[in-house]
């Protein structure tokens, strides 16, 4: 029986090698491929029929544009909505990652891009460079007046290490949380997954047993789904909350 | 060089795995970022340059559409009020005008009445007084007739009474003389 992390792991298709740095083509990047191809059709599909009336597929594409779009105003503010190529670009890559990855196994055995942290970490590193960027573009060194909130003197000197730690600490909350959901749900997957096999196979009484695990696995599935929305949803209105805290700094909007 | 590479991370593999996750194997981790920043970088160009421009344009139009219809329907509205007021108003003019006329007719038809009338009342008068002068003159002139009738009289009666002729000039007097004394 085939270990449940078996899924994660990444092997060349195609290896190539860039000044001594190992850069194959994988299993892993194959599927990035797949998630950006099928994205890019999805939506440029719903795109491409500008009816009055929309189209089922131009509804979707509709809908996610406008649903994107008021989550960065609610989040950023107007201003925020100059980000909302890039925050829609990772909404939905991590939107189809999720989803793509839940596929269920058929013939080959469909890999979660996001469920490995050399992916959510470059994302949410990236995130935290743009928000760095933004802040310092924006407010030059008055960026750094983030980590003092207006407090007693006294109180900066315990506030402004635990300020600095929490906004260092974003990009690894950020990309953890994503890459252990994916990692938890498909390996717990797997593992219901494997015990509906063993029991049915197992025959006699504990073949009917296998019904439970079996039940269990339908109902992780549909919790999964909820997860692959919810989490590149979190994804997203995070990367909001960071870009308004760059754009405007401690005031409220 | 590149059976190398495979072998170096099919090498790797197996003692990563038995290590622990796959996802700690750092061995992939320049190959999975170099091909994250190649295909999200894709989709980013394609989305931001080509579908969510659409999109924006479809979503726009509709927009426009539909305050265009809705602007449209105000304005026909606004006109379909601004005629019941144009009527209202036609019809309160015609009404006024109509009356004034009505006003006008009834006071010309009574000054007309009026004037007949009072021509009629002219006349009736007219005639009357003709007639009263008439009445007045024959009766003078019956009087006249009744004198010299009773001077004559008086003469035969004289005349056969006492046999004296009298002319008529003086039984004309004696007529007079009596008619006067008797009041």
């Amino acid at each position: 029986m085939a270990s449940p992390m078996e899924q994660f792991e990444v092997h060349p298709i195609i290896p190539i090698e860039v000044g001594g740095l190992d850069i194959s083509f994988t299993n892993a990047s194959l599927w990035m491929v797949i998630v950006v191809a099928v994205t890019a059709l999805f939506l440029t599909m719903g795109a491409s029929s500008r009816r009055l009336v929309p189209t089922r597929m131009q509804s979707i594409a509709e809908l996610s544009y406008v649903f994107i779009a008021d989550m960065i105003r609610s989040a950023a503010g107007t201003e925020g909505l100059k980000f909302f190529p890039f925050i829609f670009t990772l909404f939905m890559f991590v939107l189809f990652a999720n989803l793509i990855g839940l596929l269920p196994p058929i013939g080959f055995h469909p890999f979660t891009v996001t469920s490995h942290i050399a992916v959510t970490f470059s994302l949410a590193f990236f995130v935290f460079l743009m928000v760095i960027f933004v802040g310092l573009w924006r407010h030059g060194l008055g960026f750094f007046s983030l980590f003092a909130p207006k407090v007693p003197f006294v109180m900066l000197i315990i506030l402004i290490p635990i300020e600095v730690v929490s906004f260092l600490s974003r990009p690894i909350s950020l990309s953890v949380r994503l890459f252990a959901n994916m990692l938890a749900g498909h390996t717990m997957l797997a593992v219901f997954g494997t015990f509906v096999v063993a029991l049915a196979s197992a025959g006699g009484a504990l073949s009917f047993l296998s019904i439970a695990p079996l039940l269990a696995i339908t109902a992780v599935s549909a919790l999964e789904f909820l997860i692959a929305f919810l989490q590149a949803y979190v994804f997203a209105i995070l990367t909001c909350i960071y870009l308004n805290d760059a754009l405007h700094l401690h005031e409220h909007h | 060089m590149a059976a190398a590479a495979q072998e170096t991370i099919e090498g790797t593999a197996e003692p990563a795995e038995s290590a622990g996750l796959p996802q700690m194997n750092v061995e992939t981790f320049p190959s999975q970022i170099f091909w994250l920043v190649v295909t999200f970088g894709l989709l980013f160009v394609v989305l931001s340059k080509m579908t969510l421009p659409r999109i924006a344009a479809s979503l726009a139009d509709r927009k426009q559409r539909i305050e265009g219809d809705l602007g449209a329907a105000e304005a026909a509205r606004q006109g379909a009020a601004d005629a019941q007021t144009a009527y209202k108003t036609a019809l309160a003019q015609a009404r006024g005008r109509a009356n004034n006329l009505a006003d006008e007719n009834r006071k010309r038809v009574t000054g007309e009445i009026d004037k007949l009338k009072a021509t009629a009342d002219a006349q009736a008068q007219s005639a009357m007084a003709t007639a009263e002068q008439r009445i007045a003159a024959e009766r003078t002139k019956a009087k006249t007739h009744i004198r010299s009738s009773a001077a004559e009289a008086a003469a035969d009666i004289v005349e056969r009474l006492i046999g004296a002729k009298i002319t008529s000039d003086e039984a004309v007097k004696a007529v007079d003389a009596a008619e006067t004394k008797r009041g």
